[in-house]
């Protein structure tokens, strides 16, 4: 007997019970369409966090002191200096200093987030970063005069001078527990609170500010030595020998070659971490589907168990016209197989849609690979197979004579 | 040479303790031609002996020779290629093929024997029309009668151009008129060189027979050759 001849016996078989078919594939249908969407969207979801990641900070390093070092081994303006001319692969090198504390003028009084930097912070910052609508960054000159000047977010400006559209020339008072200072304000960035994309409340959002680390020093007292920089390098290859090299020259300028008080960490192992921590979540809810595979597959086997058991004397009967044992295997594991991969069809079918309407709530992509595809209808075959074969043998190994007897 | 020859056939089952010998050394040659009614009452192994002739079932001792082979120790797979070519079968519930056509019924046994499509076709088309069937290639069984159903099976019996055909009380479903009408089949074919073998408890329908074999106790009791058996009359 052909295969195309089992094959026709096969689907007449499940279109005959067209009811009864459907509902054994749903265990199939449910497990494959859980399986695609899962993937789908955790391939989605990947791709978007890295695209975040580099967009944040591939080619970022932060540098940070160990709390074992003395007061010689923190960081001074010098380092920094230092760290920028000893290498040019190294754009930027800022320190990684903020302060909560309150942002008032004569009528407003908001909770604030003060950043201490290098005029470098403008490329180490993702929040108070060069994107500058009015005015400007502060500079070189304010920070070596420890000037009190200050570049302040769209919103929080907003929030200050709920009246004004230019607030570049206002003073503010900035205070933190011990003290305060007024500052000018000679910049304004574009609104942060949208980088959070409508994830926090727009009233409760803090203003964002961000003067020159020399004037953060007059604010804060912890403000001294410093503790943690941010850098930025030029490619993402140059992450590794950088961070080796700057920790280095460190050591070296501070005399505690070996101590290990330098830690250099970047985005990328980071994002190492969230890419394993993702894919062992994918990992475990595609296993749960699986396992919803296996039931679907245990369905499959017990209809086809009574579908044998009403098929007796058809068993029979074709056995004495000259059916093999292999042929009656063939046709049953066939039938099997078959349901099994309708209904991984449509699974799949019913999974993209999933995927695709999950994806669109996330502001994701839902990715939908063809190896993806390949795996869950080979998937399904082999649940055909695997649970197909018991009652395929058992019909194949049927007795004749005790077949065409049976009522 | 016989057609088939069987010498020294001995059947026994064992149910739990109980040792039952179903066919104690039976000898029957069946020429070609002829057509044999196999008769007893239940239990005398005459289903058995059918069994064991159509090469569903073994036995334990003895030799089965059938068209010049000896079938005696056949595997499991070489007995379905041998009934598949040189038995056709007839039941007494016809046993057709409930989702399929009657030509894709009558096709069935072709499809085993791996023969083409088209040639499949042919022959069930011609089958079926020396059944009286050729109008009715396309219907379903349960749209005809069961003298119908039993034609196809008859049909389907010959398709293959059996050695013999073995009916297991072809007529025990049926009345008496579509019986005759069955009878009156197998003897046309019988005519036509086809050698029919026919269990039946029906001594009337026994008697279109040429030659009538009776079973008891696992043993033929009696072999004899009828010399006028009855005409089967033509429909009316």
């Amino acid at each position: 007997m052909t295969v195309i001849e089992s094959f026709k016996m096969a689907i007449e078989a499940i279109t005959a019970n067209k009811m009864r078919s459907f509902l054994t594939m749903l265990g199939i249908i449910i497990g494959i369409a859980a399986v695609i969407a899962i993937l789908a969207i955790g391939n989605g979801a990947t791709t978007k966090i890295t695209g975040t990641f580099n967009d944040l900070g591939a080619t970022t390093i932060s540098l940070s002191v160990s709390n074992k070092a003395g007061n010689d081994a923190q960081l001074t303006a010098a380092d920094l200096q230092a760290i920028k001319q000893a290498d040019d692969r190294v754009t930027a090198v800022s320190p990684n200093y903020t302060l909560s504390g309150f942002a008032a003028t004569n009528t407003q009084d908001q909770q604030a987030i003060i950043f201490g930097g290098t005029p470098d912070l403008q490329y180490t910052s993702t929040m108070m970063d060069s994107t500058i609508t009015a005015g400007r960054y502060f500079t070189q000159a304010d920070y070596a005069e420890s000037a009190p000047v200050a570049v302040i977010s769209a919103d929080g400006a907003a929030q200050l001078f709920p009246n004004q559209r230019n607030v570049v020339g206002q003073t503010i008072t900035l205070r933190s527990r011990t003290t305060s200072i007024s500052v000018r304000l000679i910049g304004e960035t574009q609104s942060t609170v949208d980088k959070y994309q409508g994830a926090v409340r727009r009233s409760s959002f803090p203003v964002y500010v961000a003067i020159p680390y020399s004037t953060m020093k007059l604010l804060s007292i912890n403000a001294g030595g410093i503790t943690d920089v941010t850098m930025k390098v030029r490619s993402r290859n140059d992450i590794t020998s950088v961070s080796q090299s700057t920790v280095r020259l460190l050591e070296t300028r501070h005399d505690v070659v070996g101590e290990q008080l330098y830690t250099a960490r970047n985005f990328l192992s980071a994002l190492d971490q969230v890419d394993s921590v993702l894919g062992l979540f994918v990992n475990f809810i595609a296993a749960v589907a699986a396992i919803a595979l296996i039931v679907g597959g245990i369905g499959v086997m017990n209809i086809m168990l009574v579908s044998v058991t009403e098929r007796t004397r058809e068993i029979g009967t074709r056995k004495a016209l000259g059916a093999t044992t292999r042929d009656i295997l063939i046709q049953f594991l066939l039938e099997a197989v078959i349901l099994s991969l309708i209904g991984g069809l449509i699974g799949l079918t019913l999974g993209i849609a999933v995927a695709e309407i999950v994806a669109n709530v996330l502001g994701i992509t839902a990715r939908i690979t063809w190896q993806a595809i390949l795996l869950v209808l080979l998937f399904a075959s082999a649940v055909g197979v695997f649970f197909g074969l018991y009652p395929a043998r058992k019909a194949a190994k049927l007795n004749p004579i005790e077949a065409l007897r049976y009522e | 040479m016989s057609l088939i020859t069987m010498q020294h056939v001995v059947k026994s089952y064992t149910m739990g303790d109980e040792h039952l010998v179903v066919l104690k050394d039976v000898n029957l040659t069946v020429e070609a031609g002829e057509f044999l009614a196999i008769m007893g009452p239940s239990g005398s192994g005459k289903s058995t002996m059918m069994n064991i002739m159509g090469l569903l079932d073994t036995f334990d001792s003895g030799l089965y020779q059938l068209r010049d082979t000896d079938v005696t120790h056949l595997s499991d797979n070489e007995r379905a290629h041998v009934r598949n070519k040189e038995i056709g079968f007839v039941f007494q519930s016809f046993n057709l093929m409930p989702r399929m056509t009657l030509l894709e019924n009558v096709a069935l046994p072709m499809v085993y024997a791996g023969i083409g499509r088209r040639e499949r076709q042919d022959r069930a088309a011609a089958a079926l029309t020396q059944v009286g069937l050729g109008d009715r290639l396309d219907h379903q069984p349960n749209e005809i009668s069961g003298g119908q159903m039993q034609r196809v099976a008859i049909a389907r019996a010959i398709v293959n151009r059996p050695a013999v055909i073995m009916a297991d009380e072809p007529t025990g479903n049926l009345d008496s008129k579509t019986s005759v009408e069955i009878i009156r089949i197998f003897q046309e074919l019988n005519a036509a060189g086809t050698t029919v073998v026919m269990v039946t408890h029906e001594p009337d329908i026994a008697q279109y027979t040429k030659r009538i074999i009776s079973f008891r106790d696992g043993i033929i009791q009696t072999d004899q050759v009828l010399d006028q058996p009855h005409k089967a009359g033509v429909e009316e």
